[in-house]
């Protein structure tokens, strides 16, 4: 609800400052979110690490701490140390009510943040379902969850929730409503993390997916029961389900029939199955295994991520827990401490490649990042979670794997709408305008609350140069999330097309004042100010940006560009080679470094830049004409008229092509000047 | 030297008939419609049909002189830019004696140095009148100027004030790179030549 300060004085009371802040590791994560959207970045990075160390498998809390640059090695936080963290709260967990309690709790905490119809017409459902269901889930959706947040948060909200809940009865098989939908992902997002804790047993899975609208009723109960290998239990009873299992953890499939569902059910188990997104996590066969005629939903589950920050519950990867054949019983399961240890690390080891991905994804180093992520078993690689995330690297390096990746992602969990924005990007890059259309249509089908789906068609607009339609669905977009800085950028982008700075500075400037580490938006700024003469500004902005990511040849070049225009070509040649060595497929850097080269007067190493050129990119205009114009100026007037012919074949602009033929003419005119003398 | 040979060149230029018009504007794609930089104003007007019928979009309302001819519409500019292409919609089935019937076009760097750059005559318009600044040479694709001037120098039937309902002015996009020299043609320099 945006009340910060109030909410920062109900975790915090300003005259207590050593208490100890309510609801463990939860309120330090809610606390790290308020000063992060404070701009208090150094109290946000102390309590996100406060809350992972009361919680080390607070996924959620790891990602704001990535997000805000300050992540450490993810071995630091998902370690031995962790492992023992772990135990140590279930063990305390333990004590509480049986299972069934446990698995109460997390109804109870579903039903208070979702709508509680929705679960209402699932617990008859869920009930049969459940019935069936062998309660075998309880390890595996702990483990599936690699994006690992729901857990944590889970965990924390669990331990208060201790009374039985009157769902007790129903949870035999319910499946806690599907949780995802009341996840708003405009919601502020303590809400949604709120969510997210509530253990939603079945839920949870659906739950994810805010947006889930459309789950059918027949989906709903295999939904229900794919959430609920995540959801819901709390993570020790997972965990101890897990040890009992023992067996592949991943194997909870959950089979679409939602029979197998069993193991959420597990009584008690606690599996803050919430967070579980589902794509990352799954160790189970992904989505895609599923019955999907009937389980497709299923994946919208895991999908939909809110978009809200990290917290959003990875919903989870409890889908791909595949039902085991074996089934648990669930009930009553004694865990011995060793075999918390060993579920425990299993998740870890989990949460520490998922983890170290995330971090270089984050810290745009991409190569490391790609590699981290392929260190995933399949079944978790191929999760839309980690889809997404390796289509977010790609989207730095190369469009069309970013592409492939993104498309992969689709394909296995449709409704997840977290990183489509940036998918709809890398379309508008390729200028794939089918591709983007259709992807719009179904993001605004999926949710029209969302603002990745009114990113895309804002994108799709774009594509076809219609800025203004563009800006207005990029400003519906963060309308409904101002907390969402793409958006911003991107409204940043279509003024800079109208040509109204003034509107797009300010758009740039909301984006960075929402996430700093948004070099998008320091990149606009930069060109803005480069299109305004103002180099000092351009080249700072410019510079910012390659702070944060490093790798990225196209704001190399354009740095080398600013710092060309302040006179200090040196240094300019000196980024444009590294621009040109960053990327080898980008040849704007060659280009440009011609360019400077020519203005120095040092005409043959600029010849010889634009001959390399032309075998990359033999059919661009403006090489032949930069050619011409370098002949032109060593006076050799075969050769330039005959690159300006070529660059005149090649179609350039109406202003070009102008230019180029009084070029041409006043070539002429030194002969006919000879000739009359 | 050349470009004055060439406005030379225009100045007695074809003095084109036209007549027809279209009734959908229809504008390339390169160019971009530039008045709303400029100061617009008339050397007179009917009360309730000013200059701002002539910027609106709405064909309904239209300016209406009031006053001795030649009429005159001026577009000025802060800075110097480039024009291709002046757009009018007049409809004589409308305003009968009150359209424009001679048209000249002028530039220049004020009042003081205007000089004709097109001549047109109209033969009973009915709709988008198309008047491309452009001469023969290349190297005359656009007029690079402070302010254009439209006069109407006579009206059908003899008409003595005229109305005009519509005038836009275009110009050529400016390259979506800054600092550039020419602008990128291929889809690999394109590609790579934003981040977005």
């Amino acid at each position: 609800m945006d009340l910060l300060n109030e909410a920062e004085a109900a975790l915090c009371p300003a005259n207590e400052p050593s208490a100890e802040v309510p609801n463990g590791a939860a309120g330090h994560y809610l606390l790290g979110l308020i000063y992060r959207y404070t701009d208090r970045r150094k109290s946000a990075i102390h309590h996100f690490k406060q809350a992972l160390s009361m919680d080390p498998v607070m996924w959620a809390a790891y990602e704001e701490l990535c997000i805000l640059g300050a992540a450490e090695e993810a071995t630091a936080f998902f370690g031995e140390a962790a492992a023992l963290c772990i135990q140590k709260q279930y063990l305390n967990c333990s004590t509480s009510p049986k299972l069934h309690s446990s698995a109460e709790d997390c109804n109870l905490v579903d039903s208070r943040h979702y709508v509680s119809e929705d679960s209402s017409p699932r617990q008859p459902k869920h009930m049969q379902s459940l019935k069936d269901i062998p309660g075998n889930h309880h390890g595996v959706p702990l483990l599936g969850v690699t994006s690992g947040q729901p857990i944590n948060s889970g965990l924390s909200n669990i331990s208060y929730y201790n009374t039985p809940s009157p769902m007790v009865t129903q949870m035999s098989g319910v499946v806690p409503p599907p949780l995802c939908r009341n996840v708003q992902p405009n919601g502020s997002n303590m809400n949604s993390l709120s969510v997210e804790n509530s253990p939603r047993s079945t839920v949870n899975s659906t739950i994810q997916a805010p947006r889930r609208k459309f789950v059918d009723e027949g989906k709903l109960r295999k939904i229900s029961g794919r959430l609920f290998s995540d959801s819901g239990p709390r993570r020790s009873s997972r965990l101890s389900g897990d040890a009992s299992v023992n067996a592949n953890p991943n194997t909870t499939a959950v089979s679409g029939n939602g029979t197998s569902y069993s193991s959420k059910y597990f009584s008690g188990s606690k599996l803050n199955s919430t967070a579980f997104r589902s794509v990352t996590v799954r160790k189970g066969q992904p989505w895609a295994n599923e019955n999907i005629d009937e389980g497709i939903h299923n994946d919208v589950i895991d999908d939909s991520r809110a978009p809200t920050t990290s917290s959003s519950s990875l919903t989870m990867e409890a889908k791909s827990y595949e039902q085991e054949e074996a089934y648990i019983p669930v009930g009553g399961q004694v865990i011995s401490g060793s075999k918390v240890i060993s579920g425990a690390s299993e998740i870890l080891t989990l949460l520490r490649v998922l983890g170290e991905g995330f971090r270089l994804a984050c810290l745009y180093r991409c190569q490391d990042a790609l590699e981290a992520f392929q260190k995933l078993p399949y079944k978790h690689y191929n999760t839309g979670w980690v889809l997404s995330q390796v289509g977010k690297v790609y989207c730095e390096v190369d469009y069309l794997e970013a592409d492939r990746a993104f498309g992969l992602a689709r394909q296995i969990t449709p409704y997840n709408l977290e990183g489509m924005d940036v998918y709809s990007t890398v379309l508008y890059h390729l200028k794939e305008d089918m591709k983007l259309s259709y992807l719009a249509q179904e993001l605004t089908q999926t949710d029209r609350l969302a603002p990745q789906s009114w990113c895309a068609m804002g994108n799709c607009y774009s594509l076809q140069k219609d800025h203004e339609t563009a800006l207005k669905n990029f400003q519906r977009a963060a309308q409904l999330n101002p907390r969402f800085a793409y958006a911003h950028t991107l409204c940043g982008h279509e003024y800079v097309a109208l040509e109204d700075f003034e509107n797009g500075i300010k758009c740039y400037q909301s984006a960075l004042r929402v996430d700093t580490r948004h070099y998008n938006a320091w990149y606009g700024l930069g060109m803005v100010y480069l299109r305004q003469e103002k180099f000092e500004f351009s080249e700072h902005h410019f510079r910012m940006a390659f702070q944060i990511n490093p790798r990225s040849s196209v704001i190399l070049s354009y740095l080398g560009t600013a710092l060309h225009a302040l006179k200090r070509s040196e240094e300019a040649l000196v980024v444009m080679e590294k621009a040109i060595l960053a990327d080898k497929k980008n040849p704007v850097p060659m280009y440009q470094k011609a360019n400077i080269l020519m203005s120095l007067e040092k005409f043959d190493e600029a010849l010889k830049v634009l001959e390399e050129l032309k075998e990359y990119a033999p059919r661009e205009s403006s090489v032949y004409a930069l050619m011409g114009n370098i002949y032109k100026r060593r006076n050799m007037h075969e050769r330039a008229m005959l690159h300006y012919g070529i660059s005149l074949d090649l179609k350039p602009s109406a202003t070009d092509a102008a230019a180029i033929k009084a070029a041409i003419e006043k070539l002429h005119v030194p002969d006919e000047m000879d000739d009359n003398l | 030297m050349s470009l004055e040979m060439a406005a030379e060149s225009s100045e007695g230029e074809e003095e084109g008939k036209l007549s027809g018009g279209n009734q959908v504007l229809i504008v390339d794609d390169e160019l971009r419609e530039l008045g709303k930089k400029a100061a617009w104003s008339v050397s007179s007007c009917k009360p309730g049909n000013g200059v701002s019928s002539l910027r609106d979009d709405n064909l309904e309302t239209y300016w209406q002189s009031d006053g001795a001819q030649p009429h005159f519409v001026n577009i000025q500019f802060q800075k110097k830019v480039r024009l291709q292409l002046v757009v009018l919609y007049v409809d004589f089935k409308l305003d009968e004696s009150y359209t424009p019937s001679k048209i000249s076009i002028r530039a220049g760097d004020g009042f003081h140095n205007l000089k004709e750059i097109k001549a047109v005559e109209l033969v009973k318009p009915t709709g988008w009148l198309y008047l491309s600044l452009s001469g023969i040479d290349p190297r005359d694709t656009f007029v690079n100027t402070f302010m254009l001037q439209i006069a109407v120098l006579s009206n059908h039937l003899n008409g003595r004030d005229t109305h005009v309902r519509q005038i836009k002015v275009y110009g050529p996009r400016p390259n979506p790179i800054p600092q550039q020299p020419f602008q990128f043609t291929s889809e690999e320099f394109i590609t790579y030549s934003t981040i977005r």
